[in-house]
């Protein structure tokens, strides 16, 4: 009994490190939207099987570099200009990255209300052992 | 109802599922954006208590007692509901499991009220107070 309920507390709190490195990594792509040359990480999730220690436990797998073209920027003033004036920027586009970040701020909320019910549970059932 | 303490197994087996529910709710929601998840469930108590006890009979609460019943022994059926998935083979939807979650700690708070009732109930009919 009080180990689905530790089952439970630790599924969420392993989902709520996941959503943070998630958080983390959009964190970094927008901070580097303006640096030439940044390609945007992304880091894709994973559950865990019996293979790897308890199951249902969610873990960030290794960080991905989006392969897509980098946007040319036109400015022949610029130290890194080719000789069509042109440099390679970052290929972060800053509404996905808003949008993922909105959406990891969403799973990270459910995901502590989850942590909470869970603690409040047990914690009615330790108070039936008060008088 | 106090011959066999039979409420007392029955809230217990209630909490027990509620715990369980819990402890899958919780991992659906954590695993709301990974790709390819499938959502499970296991059967309500009222239909899993159903099947299985017929009754009021007198039930084995752990493994080894006679007559011991799969809803009581902390055995439930594990489901996977229908649900349509995301192009990214997730199949959870989060406003389904917040849902579920609020049944089962209702459920729980229930099991948890029924078995304080009952207690005080025992304690008061042997002149405690």
């Amino acid at each position: 009994m009080m180990n689905e309920f530790s089952k439970a507390l630790s599924v969420s709190s392993s989902a709520l490190r996941a959503q943070a490195t998630r958080l983390r990594h959009v964190a970094e792509n927008i901070s580097n939207a303006d640096t030439p040359g940044y390609r945007r990480k992304t880091v894709p999730f994973r559950t865990t099987t019996e293979i790897d220690g308890p199951p249902g436990l969610v873990t960030t797998g290794r960080v991905h570099l989006d392969r897509s073209d980098l946007t040319a920027i036109y400015d022949p003033s610029h130290p890194m200009a080719d000789e069509t004036g042109h440099y390679q920027g970052s290929n972060v586009d800053l509404m996905i990255e808003i949008a993922d970040a909105r959406e990891a701020q969403r799973s990270y909320e459910a995901n502590m209300k989850m942590f909470d019910q869970a603690r409040q549970m047990s914690s009615s059932l330790l108070d039936l052992l008060r008088k | 109802m106090f011959t066999d303490l039979n409420v007392f197994q029955v809230a217990h087996a209630m909490a027990a599922h509620a715990g369980h529910r819990q402890a899958l709710v919780s991992r659906n929601v954590a695993n709301a954006d990974t790709p390819g998840y499938t959502v499970r469930d296991i059967e309500p108590f009222a239909s899993a208590f159903e099947t299985d006890s017929g009754g009021f009979a007198a039930k084995g609460s752990r493994p080894g007692h006679f007559g011991q019943s799969s809803s009581l022994g902390g055995l439930w059926a594990e489901i996977t509901p229908e649900a349509p998935a995301d192009p990214n083979g997730n199949s959870v939807s989060v406003e389904e499991e917040l849902f579920k979650a609020v049944e089962v700690k209702r459920q729980h708070d229930r099991a948890v009220a029924i078995y304080r009732s009952s207690l005080n109930i025992l304690r008061t009919s042997l002149g405690r107070s």
